[in-house]
C-alpha cells in the first residue's frame, strides 16, 4: 500500500484563493491562483420547464443576462456560472443544446464587451435509479445511464467550461444508514459502493471532457452526506445526531476523492462540504458554500466554509423577483462582495487572519463544523492519505480520526456535545473499531448483513 | 492560526441543542406506559428497548399462553410503538430508534397476524410517491414506515413516478390519501396536475405534498392539497382523515394537528 503525499505539509499553509494546482479556463477565469471567484447558481421557475424554448429563455435571456449585468454594475472582475440541469434536461439531453450554446455565446459577448472574466460550469443530472440499474445497458426502459453520458457529451461539446455531477451511487444504502444510525452501512454505501460508482462514471466523464477540452470538475457527496446534514437540521431538529453526520462527512471525503483519482482536476463542487479534507490531500481548487447559500442550505458552518475556498457559491436560488432586482442578481451581489472581502484580505496581506475569523466563528457551532475547521480537516486528510488508494481503509481511518478529534475536542472543552451526540459518537467508534482491515472482507460482511435488508440494493450495480 | 482559546464563544454562538436537550431517562416514561399484563409487557418492551432478538420469543410466549393475537398486536406491539412515539415527541428518542422500533413491530405483527383468521385489518390505504424526475425519497420512506407503524397500509409507488401512474393507482385503490414528495420546484407541478386529473375523474382524495421545494402555500394552492412539513407530521394528519376530517378541515386545523400551536 502506497500512502499519498499531502499537498499541504501543514494546515497553516491552506487559505482561500490559493490551491497547489491552479486552473485557467473559460474567458479569463483563474481559480486557486490568488483570487476567490464567485460562482452563481440558479434554478428556473416552476412552469418554465414545460418547453425547451421557454426553459432556454429562462436560463439565458433572464438568468444569465441578469447575473452578468449585475457583475458589471457592481464592479466584480470574475464570475463563474453554474447551470445545474433540471431533470427535464436529463430526460432529453439534446433539448439542452440551445441553453449550453446560447449561455456560452452571451458569456463571450460580455467578456469581449466589458472584460468580465467568465466561465460556465454545467452540472448534469443523475437520474439513474438503483432499482432499474445504474450501469449502461441495465435500464432498458428509461435509459437513464445512457442519458447521463449523453448529457455529458452534449454539455462538453457545446461549450461547457467545467463539467460536474452529483452522482447517486450507494444512495440506497446511505439512506438506510442515515435513518437507522448505522455507520457501518454508511461506510459500505459511501466508502465502497459510492466509490465504485464514481470510478465507473468518472473514467468515462474524464474522457469526454478531454475530448472536448472541458475541465473535469468533480463530484459531491450531496446525495449522502448532505442528506444526513439536512436530516440533522438545525438546533430544533434532532432526527439524526450531528456527531453521526460529522463522521459521515469524513467517510464521504474518500468517495469524493475518487473523481480526482480518475483524472478530474477540480474545481470541486460547492455542495461537497467534504472538499476541504480532499484539498488538504491533493491540493486541487474547490468551490464551497456556506452563509451565502442560505437560499438553499441552512447549514451550521456558514462562515467557516469560506476558510479555504477557491470559488464561493450560493448553491442554488430559484429565479424570482426581489426588491433589489431578480434573486440571481441579489445573490450574485452577496457572493461578489464576499469574494471582494476575501480578495481584499489577500491584497492587504491579511488573508490568514480572515480565514481564522471565518473558522473560529463557527468552530464550536456543531460537531460537523468542528471537523471541517481547516486544522481538523487537514488531520482527517492526513489519516486518509496514509492509506493511499485503499478506498475502504482510508474511509474507515478518516471516520476513526474524526471520532478521535471530536472526543479530544470534547475532552478539552473545545467542542460541546449533547449527551446523545456523545453516546452516538462512542457507539460509532466501537462499531468502526470492530470492522475488518480488509475491504474485501468488509464487503462480504456487508453483503451478508445488508443484502436482504435493503430491498433496492443490487450488487450488480457496482459490479460486486 | 489566531489564538482562539480565550475567545468568548457565547458572544456569537448559542447552542440551543445543548440547552434544550431532554435529559430525562427513557425508562422513567416507559415504565409508566407499559401494559400491566407481564406477557404483554415483555412484548412491548422488545419495542421500547429496541431489542430485535426479544420480539419473536415474547410474541410466541404470549400466544402459547393463550393471549389472542389481536390483543398481542393492540395491547403489546402497538402499545410499545406508542411509547416510542411519546419518547420521540419528547426528543428523548430520535429517528433511528423510531425506524428500528417500527421494524421490530413489523416482525411481531407478521408473527401474530398469521394466527388471525382472515388476517389483520388495517386502518386504511395511503398511496405514496416521489415526483417524476426526483430521485430523493428518503422523507417519503421515513413517513411510510411511520404510517405502517400507525396501522395503515402503504402502497409505495417509489420515486420518479409519472402523473398517469399516480392517477391510475389512486383510481384503482381509492385510498384514504395520496402523498407526493419533491425536492425541486420544477418537479412539484406534477402534484396539482395529478390532483386536477383525479378531480376530473370525480375523485376528491386528499393530496398531501412534502419535500424540500414544497411549502404550505404551494400545498394549499390547489384543491385537495395538504402540507406535511416533516415525516412525523404525516400519521396525525392521516389519523384525522381516518376519523372523517375533510382536506379543508385538515388545512384549517393544520397547526394544532401537527403540534405547531
Amino acid at each position: 500500500m502506497n500512502s499519498y503525499k499531502m499537498a499541504y505539509s501543514s494546515p497553516e499553509d491552506m487559505v482561500f484563493g490559493h490551491s497547489r494546482k491552479p486552473l485557467s479556463y473559460g474567458y479569463g477565469i483563474r481559480v486557486g491562483a490568488g483570487r476567490v471567484v464567485p460562482e452563481s447558481n440558479y434554478a428556473p421557475r416552476a412552469g418554465t420547464e414545460k418547453t425547451p424554448e421557454r426553459l432556454r429563455k429562462e436560463y439565458v435571456d433572464y438568468i444569465t443576462k441578469d447575473i452578468l449585468t449585475r457583475c458589471i454594475n457592481l464592479g466584480f472582475p470574475d464570475v463563474q456560472l453554474e447551470t445545474e440541469w433540471i431533470s427535464q434536461m436529463g430526460f432529453e439531453p439534446r433539448n439542452s443544446v440551445p441553453i449550453v450554446t446560447d449561455q456560452k455565446e452571451m458569456a463571450n459577448r460580455y467578456h469581449d464587451e466589458y472584460g468580465l472574466n467568465i466561465a460556465v460550469r454545467h452540472t448534469i443530472p443523475d437520474l439513474r435509479e438503483c432499482e432499474k440499474g445504474l450501469r449502461l445497458g441495465m435500464d432498458t426502459k428509461r435509459l437513464y445511464p445512457e442519458h447521463l453520458i449523453e448529457g455529458a457529451e452534449i454539455a462538453c461539446s457545446n461549450g461547457a467550461d467545467v463539467l460536474s455531477l452529483e452522482s447517486l451511487g450507494g444512495k440506497e444504502v446511505t439512506d438506510y444508514a442515515i435513518t437507522q444510525g448505522d455507520i457501518t452501512a454508511y461506510l459500505f454505501g459511501a466508502g465502497i459502493l459510492g466509490s465504485a460508482d464514481m470510478e465507473y462514471l468518472w473514467k468515462e466523464l474524464v474522457q469526454i471532457c478531454r475530448k472536448n477540452h472541458t475541465v473535469p470538475g468533480g463530484d459531491s457527496a450531496c446525495a449522502s452526506s448532505n442528506t444526513a446534514m439536512f436530516l440533522a437540521g438545525g438546533f430544533l431538529d434532532n432526527d439524526v445526531q450531528r456527531t453521526f453526520t460529522a463522521i459521515c462527512r469524513c467517510i464521504s471525503a474518500s468517495r469524493t476523492m475518487v473523481a480526482f483519482e480518475c483524472g478530474a482536476t477540480g474545481p470541486g463542487k460547492d455542495c461537497a462540504y467534504e472538499s476541504i479534507i480532499v484539498k488538504a490531500v491533493n491540493g486541487l481548487p474547490i468551490s464551497q458554500e456556506g452563509k451565502t447559500c442560505q437560499c438553499a442550505h441552512a447549514d451550521l458552518q456558514g462562515n467557516l466554509m469560506a476558510q479555504c475556498c477557491d470559488l464561493w457559491s450560493n448553491e442554488s436560488v430559484e429565479y424570482h423577483p426581489e426588491f433589489g432586482g431578480s434573486s440571481v442578481q441579489c445573490w450574485t451581489g452577496m457572493l461578489g462582495y464576499e469574494c471582494s472581502l476575501m480578495n481584499t484580505a489577500t491584497a492587504a496581506g491579511q488573508a490568514k487572519v480572515l480565514r481564522d475569523l471565518y473558522m473560529i466563528s463557527d468552530r464550536r457551532r456543531s460537531p460537523e463544523a468542528y471537523l471541517l475547521a481547516f486544522d481538523n480537516a487537514w488531520r482527517i486528510g492526513k489519516a486518509m492519505a496514509s492509506y493511499g488508494s485503499d478506498r475502504y481503509m482510508r474511509a474507515k481511518e478518516a471516520a476513526l480520526e474524526g471520532s478521535r478529534i471530536l472526543l479530544e475536542g470534547h475532552g478539552n472543552k473545545d467542542i460541546d456535545l449533547t449527551r446523545k451526540q456523545l453516546e452516538t459518537l462512542y457507539k460509532m467508534q466501537r462499531d468502526l473499531e470492530s470492522l475488518p482491515d480488509d475491504g474485501q472482507d468488509f464487503t462480504e460482511m456487508c453483503l451478508r448483513k445488508y443484502g436482504s435488508e435493503i430491498p433496492t440494493f443490487n450488487p450488480k450495480n457496482y459490479d460486486i | 492560526m489566531l489564538d482562539y482559546r480565550n475567545v468568548d464563544y457565547q458572544m456569537f454562538i448559542r447552542r440551543y441543542d445543548i440547552e434544550l436537550e431532554n435529559l430525562e431517562l427513557p425508562e422513567n416514561i416507559i415504565i409508566k406506559m407499559l401494559p400491566s399484563d407481564p406477557l404483554l409487557k415483555d412484548v412491548a418492551r422488545s419495542i421500547t428497548n429496541i431489542r430485535f432478538k426479544d420480539v419473536t420469543p415474547s410474541v410466541m410466549r404470549a400466544m402459547q399462553m393463550g393471549i389472542p393475537p389481536a390483543r398481542i398486536i393492540n395491547e403489546g406491539l402497538t402499545r410499545g410503538m406508542d411509547i416510542v412515539s411519546t419518547l420521540y415527541s419528547k426528543h428523548i428518542y430520535h429517528l433511528p430508534e423510531v425506524m428500528m422500533a417500527s421494524k421490530i413491530m413489523e416482525i411481531g405483527i407478521s408473527l401474530a397476524e398469521k394466527k388471525i383468521p382472515g388476517g389483520r385489518t388495517n386502518k386504511g390505504t395511503v398511496v405514496m410517491h416521489a415526483a417524476e424526475g426526483d430521485p430523493h425519497d428518503i422523507g417519503k420512506n421515513i413517513a411510510g414506515v411511520m404510517l405502517r407503524s400507525a396501522g395503515y397500509k402503504v402502497v409505495d409507488l417509489g420515486k420518479d413516478v409519472a402523473v398517469k401512474d399516480v392517477v391510475r393507482t389512486v383510481m384503482n385503490l381509492r385510498p384514504l390519501m395520496v402523498s407526493g414528495t419533491a425536492l425541486m420546484t420544477t418537479t412539484m407541478p406534477a402534484f396539482p396536475r395529478a390532483a386536477e386529473e383525479l378531480s376530473r375523474l370525480g375523485l376528491e382524495i386528499p393530496y398531501m405534498v412534502a419535500g424540500g421545494a414544497v411549502n404550505r402555500d404551494f400545498a394549499e394552492s390547489f384543491p385537495t392539497g395538504i402540507y406535511s412539513e416533516r415525516a412525523p407530521n404525516t400519521p396525525p394528519i392521516v389519523d384525522k382523515l381516518h376519523d372523517g376530517a375533510s382536506w379543508e378541515e385538515i388545512r384549517r386545523d393544520w397547526d394544532s394537528i401537527t403540534g405547531g400551536e
